[in-house]
């Protein structure tokens, strides 16, 4: 006989999801690994010569990197002397100040933060990220992207979020070629919704790089490190390539930060036995020793295989703070599609979204999931209520509003028409006025007509080939007759001259006054202190407009 | 899109015995050398040195290390004979060439897509990975760019294998043909993210650094 | 989030945290000419000292004049000097990490795009040999001044050779 109820347990979504058991031998475990490195560090002559159980003769490419540029020696052997488990407590200790914290996991190697975040449980993971973050104020980051690469619906879709409240937001493609159409509809989109957004397209490190010194771009993200030798290498790239390449981008005046995350080793073949944040970890002190100002971390595309594996969950939530530790701005993925459970996707998110993190998600799909071209991210334009609504329940800041749905409609009408200007002035395929509506009122790219494919790849090649640049939007708009739009696209471009945004965890307001952990410091150390939601700030999270008024009955 | 627990259990036991011992250095596992195996419907042989192609009629299509030889079938149990039977019927629809070559210095589908293109006289490459993931690339592109990606291998059908073959072999002649419809399911990662990593895994077993590209024949029984 | 309530409410907070002196911000003067987190963000408290690369100040930077032609994409970049400042702000912060890559980068202004891509490109696993990097940490040194970023191509073929990561085929 069959058990009806283990009939019904059987058919819930959360038995659909893959599981497996730890092994640890090929790094198929999570975090606490048996096989992971004691930590050690020697210092000789101004030169680590020994660390985590290695000696420099042994040191692989990202050993000899991390010892050279990752880790402040002048500190580092009374760091390291020090107890984990002690530190540990200084984390949750709200006596101990951030800057004290810095001061010991500057100096320490990965396999220590490691053990350090090790003795945390999750509450108190969460108590670490409220305290250690580097910006005063959490904010959020979407996808915007849609299977058919359709660029107009990328501009509505943009601007839409924008209303809805993201600070950045991120595209990428289904064909590679169409990037450029992609990168600069988003720009478009994003800054007819809400001046000030940054905006990236994720693509092949070069490329990316391209579009970003021709103005297509505002900053990157998809800049990937690995935590072993062979991973980073089938990466087609080397901390030394990668490091030069963060200095590429802010010699443009370009904001960038790395990517990196638990599951990425073990998925590409050579973990080399050792737990998924124990090499998150080494991932982190790369992107610390190349000067990068931040990090998307949280496992991110590889989520399934954390998720896969016992107490991944937590060890996706301790890599967000390592990251934290390092002082880098955290980028904290829930961002992808991991389980079929709505219960599972909900608990995923909690420790990022309760305690707030720079970039909450990394990103919030902007369009339905079938159009999220990440291959799904944990949370879609469906559930954009449910996100809402946990605001108001927790009383928390997950950086969106309400919004109402004639000013989404305005919003998304104006992106879709400002790019139709603006790609008829730049002589690119004509948007038909059709596209214009439907994009207006679209749900997604089912509602959208299509468009001709081959034509827009050929116009691409030709506005590269004449070296279109951002410059060449701003004189588009204008004469098509949006300057607002164009103003706002030129002062995006201006923002490179300066470079206040290249700093750690930087945003812009509305206005164009930049919010970075250099002039809005998190100075959490306790209740009452660190970021407070203001009165106008909690009127507006509190007041869906489905609620009822009691004055109304 | 039931998980199948079985399938994933019987890829660890394999795997585990394949690795025996613990040391996993996969550079050090040299590859059979000119050896010919059978996978079922198929005979594949590697003929030594693969040599770079000057006719311009050719799409080259790169077989991962442990595609159709350690493993015979797709991550969604498409037999490797039939998935490269539609590429090549698809190629040769379009009036083209087209010959094998293993990559060995890497399992990433990118690469081995590029390194396809780097040998094929027209510039134009397949690459195909064990578990189904399959790039078509071009030589001039940077290898982590492409022509066209199928990332998500638990949605690629036996269609859109000879699609691939088609479109190909359609750059090869220096069209522009339309690219084959992204598939596109958030599902597929919760349900096979894990077993992805245990097939790369295996297939990561058999690179060997130091060797470079081999001549494949094949003959389909 | 509402962008002018969530000014509104970190100008608020920041004041007051300053009052109480926990935020970290020093007196506005720099100290010796340097650029400290006092005197950030540099567009908005030292436009004065901001030039592009082009040799126009930022504050002569206008909408009109990107219209008018009078301004291309090559003013809208950022200039060694500017990087620096922003470097020295990243030290009064103790980030001195993301200040070395900021003076890195200020060295590679000067080369120009496609030159810089080609340079990262020659940089990835298994393109160059030992000798075409030391080539190219020369050429940044020779023609660039660019000595740091020269030093990390020196580093990185000696450590390629040693991990194999040199071309190969």
């Amino acid at each position: 006989m069959k058990s009806k109820r283990f009939e019904a347990l059987a058919a819930r979504p959360v038995n659909q999801d893959g599981y497996v058991q730890e092994w640890p031998e090929v790094g198929l475990i999570a975090m606490n690994s048996p096989f992971d490195p004691k930590p050690s560090i020697k210092i000789e002559g101004g030169r680590i010569v020994e660390m985590d159980g290695k000696t420099r003769a042994d040191f692989d490419m990202l050993d000899t990197f991390i010892a050279d540029h990752a880790i402040r020696l002048g500190n580092a052997e009374k760091a390291m002397a020090m107890d984990s488990l002690d530190i540990a407590r200084k984390i949750v200790d709200i006596n101990v100040s951030r800057d004290e914290i810095l001061d010991i996991t500057l100096s320490v190697t990965p396999a220590k933060l490691t053990e350090i975040v090790g003795n945390l449980n999750i509450v108190e993971i969460m108590m670490g990220m409220t305290k250690m973050r580097a910006r005063l104020m959490p904010a959020n980051q979407c996808h915007v992207t849609n299977v058919k690469d359709n660029p107009v619906q990328i501009a509505a879709d943009a601007a839409e979020a924008a209303v809805r409240g993201f600070a950045e937001m991120e595209t990428t493609v289904g064909i590679a070629r169409y990037a450029p159409f992609n990168a600069m509809a988003l720009f478009v989109g994003a800054q007819a919704g809400r001046p000030g957004i940054m905006t990236q397209c994720a693509l092949e490190e070069a490329t990316e790089l391209q579009l970003g010194m021709r103005g297509f771009t505002t900053y990157a993200e998809t800049i990937s490190v690995y935590g072993t030798e062979p991973v980073f290498m089938d990466g087609d790239d080397t901390p030394y390539s990668k490091a030069f390449l963060a200095s590429c981008y802010a010699s443009r005046g370009l904001k960038m930060r790395f990517t990196s995350g638990t599951g990425s080793e073990v998925q590409m073949g050579y973990a080399e036995g050792k737990s998924m944040l124990y090499l998150e970890a080494r991932c982190l002190a790369v992107t610390k020793g190349a000067g990068v100002q931040g990090t998307q971390n949280g496992s991110v595309s590889c989520v399934g295989v954390p998720a896969g594996v016992p107490g991944g969950i937590r060890a996706i939530a301790a890599e967000n703070l390592i990251a934290m530790l390092l002082d880098l701005e955290s980028t904290t993925s829930n961002d992808q599609t991991f389980t079929h459970s709505d219960l599972r996707r909900v608990a995923r998110s909690v420790p990022q979204l309760f305690s707030g993190t720079d970039y909450i998600c990394s990103g919030y799909s902007a369009t339905p999931n079938y159009d999220n071209m990440f291959a799904g991210s944990n949370w879609d334009a469906d559930d954009y209520d449910d996100w809402n609504i946990i605001q108001r329940d927790m009383r928390i800041d997950g950086g969106l509003q309400p919004v109402k749905e004639d000013d989404v409609i305005k919003a998304r009408n104006k992106a879709a028409r400002a790019l139709q200007g603006m790609f008829r002035e730049l002589g690119l395929p004509p948007i038909t006025d059709e596209e214009v509506e439907a994009a207006t009122y679209a749900r997604g790219s089912e509602d959208m007509p299509n468009r001709n494919v081959n034509e827009d790849l050929k116009a691409i090649e030709d506005m590269m080939a004449r070296k279109v640049t951002g410059v060449d939007f701003v004189k588009a708009l204008d004469k098509a007759g949006f300057p607002d739009v164009a103003q706002n696209i030129y002062n995006m471009l201006r923002q490179k001259v300066a470079g206040d945004y290249l700093h750690t965890a930087s945003i812009f307001d509305k206005d164009f006054h930049v919010y970075s952990g250099v002039n809005a410091p998190n100075d959490y150390h306790g209740p009452m202190t660190g970021y407070q939601l203001s009165e106008e700030r909690w009127e507006q999270i509190k007041n869906i407009p489905n609620a009822i008024r009691p004055e109304d009955i | 899109m039931n998980f199948d627990e079985n399938m994933l259990r019987s890829v660890i036991e394999e795997v585990l015995k394949e690795m025996g011992s613990a040391s996993t250095a996969p550079a050090a596992k040299a590859a059979p050398a000119a050896s010919t195996l059978s996978a079922g419907e198929m005979t594949l042989a590697d003929s030594g040195e693969a040599a770079k192609g000057v006719a311009p009629d050719e799409v080259v299509i790169g077989l991962a290390p442990a595609f159709g030889v350690y493993q015979h079938e797709t991550i969604i149990h498409q037999p490797h004979s039939k998935v490269l039977r539609e590429i090549i019927a698809g190629i040769e629809e379009e009036g083209m060439k087209w010959r094998l070559i293993r990559v060995f210095r890497t399992s990433d589908v990118s690469f081995i897509a590029h390194d396809a293109a780097e040998y094929s006289g027209s510039g134009i490459g397949i690459g195909i990975q064990s578990k189904g993931t399959t790039v078509i690339h071009q030589k001039d592109l940077p290898p982590l760019s492409n022509l066209e990606l199928f990332s998500q291998a638990p949605l690629i059908e036996m269609d859109t294998f000879r699609q691939i073959g088609k479109n190909a072999a359609k750059y090869a002649k220096g069209e522009a043909p339309t690219p084959v419809t992204v598939r596109n399911d958030q599902m597929a990662r919760p349900t096979y993210q894990a077993i992805a990593a245990l097939l790369h895994i295996k297939e990561t077993e058999h690179c060997d650094r130091d060797k470079k590209p081999q001549a494949v024949t094949v003959s389909f029984k | 989030m509402d962008q002018e309530l969530l000014m509104k409410q970190i100008v608020e907070q920041v004041m007051a945290a300053m009052n109480k002196g926990t935020v970290s911000a020093p007196s506005s003067t720099p100290a010796g000419g340097r650029m400290t987190a006092a005197n950030y963000p540099l567009a908005e408290k030292e436009a004065a000292k901001i030039k592009t690369p082009t040799g126009k100040p930022f504050s002569s930077l206008s909408y009109e004049k990107v219209l008018s032609g009078e301004l291309t994409s090559d003013d809208m970049r950022i200039s060694p000097e500017t990087l620096e400042y922003q470097a020295q702000v990243a030290e009064s912060v103790n980030r001195e990490a993301f200040a070395g890559n900021l003076r890195r980068a200020a060295e590679l202004i000067a080369v120009p795009d496609e030159r810089l891509l080609e340079i990262y490109n020659a940089l990835r696993p298994y393109r160059s040999t030992k000798q075409e990097l030391i080539d190219i940490a020369n050429e940044l040194d020779g023609k660039y001044g660019a000595k740091t970023a020269a030093g990390l191509v020196r580093e990185a073929a000696e450590v390629y050779e040693k991990r194999d990561r040199l071309k190969k085929f």
